[in-house]
């Protein structure tokens, strides 16, 4: 990026006594130039607007503030040093995602927490009231009952419910 | 459709009554409007929806059922009143503080808002803010908590688990004894791990220590089997450490281990045709017979003594060895050269060597 910049302004010192030399010379002359690109980031960022969006505190918070001001959403051993089968507990967490996404459509408040206790998979959820409790019950028996299967493992579901999106900042 | 409020409290009523209230109060903790509330929504099947789901969230406090299906009779209205109102609030709000908290949280689980009584705050806070409060808070639930290992759960669990143990031997009452009756120590590992397998590849290592001083070894036996050993050996604590990995199974690694220890042993005992050929360079110690600095002191020694005519060199040799500052020098050396140049060595090589030269 530091390379790309110190180019950037060099192009831009020599262009500025280009144009300042050729400005009245030749002032119909027009040409590409072209510098390297630098993008801004803008993974899991939610950019300030007027102030009229609600944020949940994981969603308010940018992904260089996991370790410092937020947590981990998923918890597991595989991720130590010297410790097998990250790789598969990683994918096995974007599948749930997307599966309680989907089961539960437009409740969940935030996003999913996955926790892995020796053998079990234990997924924290928060959730809308938007069902009766009787309907998250079938889903959550559901839930439980093809994770396992699919996953060899016992899996729970812990689900809590609030009334409405618990907000930590408008942006 | 407007409801009246009066038709509102009954219909909730009703839908209370008609559910089942035998829920697990673990696993669904709501965060609820009182009733109040809801009669002000009038916005008619909106209304209706929101009254059922709310009064549908209830913490598992079972309501008895009174009276007819038409009409609830007046007097039994604000003691059932009186008990929705309690079943619809969080469960901190009946918690005595005297209550048994291990049945609160029985086994590990996730922070629940509703059921842990206390004011806990987590997050950073927003400008001229507070921490964001526990209810419907991610951080609290990301984290492990430890609110099922109260002291007094562990208490609870040490008791269930005593039928199961034995008392300690009250012979093994010291490091020493331990050590003397049971010299070999192997030690294994057990891996607890995320995943649906149990097998752990590390598993099967198995790590066999015992103390050489605890084996009936002779001077012989004990030098070679310390060559036999080589890196295995720790001089400074004297134990032999032997690592097996390379069979599949625990148990198949600790045979070897045990077979290798064995298999040393028995062949630090035996003498082989060749290991007469062992030359100085080979030596595991210095030792000072025969050595240059022997021949160099007798030949010192017997320059500054004239030899008589009448003595032979053999003899003089032998009584000069004999002599108790030669013996003196002898130890000073050999003890230099085994343990390396301290003080203590050094003052004694030079107390030797003036005794010697008679300085």
């Amino acid at each position: 990026m530091a390379a790309s910049f110190s180019s950037q302004r060099r192009l831009l010192t020599t262009l500025c006594s280009q144009l300042n030399g050729a400005l009245w010379l030749n002032s119909g002359v027009r040409s590409i130039h072209s510098t390297a690109v630098c993008n801004k980031n803008r993974a899991a960022r939610i950019r300030v607007g007027k102030g009229d969006r609600p944020m949940t505190y994981e969603e308010a918070l940018p992904p260089h503030q996991i370790a410092h001001r937020k947590g981990w959403l998923s918890h597991h051993t595989s991720n130590l040093n010297g410790e097998h089968g990250t790789a598969d507990r990683t994918v096995e967490d974007a599948f749930i995602r997307r599966f309680i996404y989907g089961t539960f459509h437009r409740c969940l408040a935030n996003e999913l927490v996955i926790k892995r206790r020796g053998n079990m998979l234990i997924i924290s959820a928060l959730m809308f009231q938007k069902m009766p409790p009787r309907k998250y019950y079938f889903f959550i028996g559901y839930t439980e009952e093809l994770l396992s299967h699919f996953y060899k493992c016992p899996v729970k579901m812990e689900i809590q419910t609030v009334e409405e999106k618990v907000v930590y900042k408008y942006l | 459709m407007i409801w009246r409020s009066v038709d509102l409290r009954r219909t909730a009523l009703r839908t209370l009554l008609q559910l089942q209230l035998n829920m697990a109060a673990s696993t669904f903790c709501p965060v609820l409007l009182p009733l109040s509330r809801i009669n002000c929504k009038l916005n008619g099947i909106y209304t209706l929806i929101s009254l059922n789901k709310t009064a549908a969230y209830s913490t598992g406090l079972s309501v008895k059922k009174t009276g007819a299906k038409t009409g609830l009779p007046q007097r039994g209205g604000k003691e059932l009143r009186r008990q929705i109102k309690q079943v619809l609030q969080p469960r901190t709000e009946r918690m005595a503080v005297d209550q048994d908290w291990t049945a609160v949280y029985p086994t590990a689980a996730s922070f629940k808002a509703d059921a842990v009584p206390l004011p806990v705050r987590m997050g950073y806070p927003v400008k001229k803010g507070v921490p964001p409060s526990k209810k419907g808070n991610l951080e609290l639930l990301k984290i492990p908590n430890f609110l099922h290992l109260t002291p007094n759960a562990i208490k609870k669990q040490c008791e269930a688990l005593k039928p199961f143990c034995t008392e300690w031997p009250a012979a093994l009452d010291s490091d020493e004894k331990c050590e003397k009756h049971f010299p070999i120590q192997v030690q294994k590992k057990d891996y607890v791990f995320a995943g649906p397998s149990l097998r752990h590849p590390d598993a099967r290592i198995v790590t066999l220590t015992v103390k050489l001083s605890s084996l009936n070894l002779d001077d012989h036996a004990r030098k070679k089997m310390i060559k036999l050993s080589g890196e295995r050996y720790n001089k400074d604590t004297d134990t032999l450490t032997i690592t097996a990995d390379s069979c599949p199974l625990k148990q198949q690694n600790h045979d070897y281990a045990m077979y290798m220890l064995t298999v040393l042993y028995h062949e630090s005992w035996k003498i082989e045709a060749w290991e007469k050929e062992k030359t100085r360079a080979d030596m595991e110690e210095y030792v000072w017979e025969d050595s240059p600095s022997q021949k160099n002191i007798l030949e010192t020694l017997l320059r500054i003594r004239p030899l008589s005519e009448q003595q032979e060199e053999g003899e003089v040799r032998e009584e000069l060895l004999g002599r108790e500052e030669v013996q003196e020098y002898k130890d000073s050396v050999t003890k230099l050269k085994n343990e390396g140049e301290t003080e203590g060595n050094m003052q004694q090589y030079k107390e030797a060597v003036k005794k010697l030269l008679s300085i």
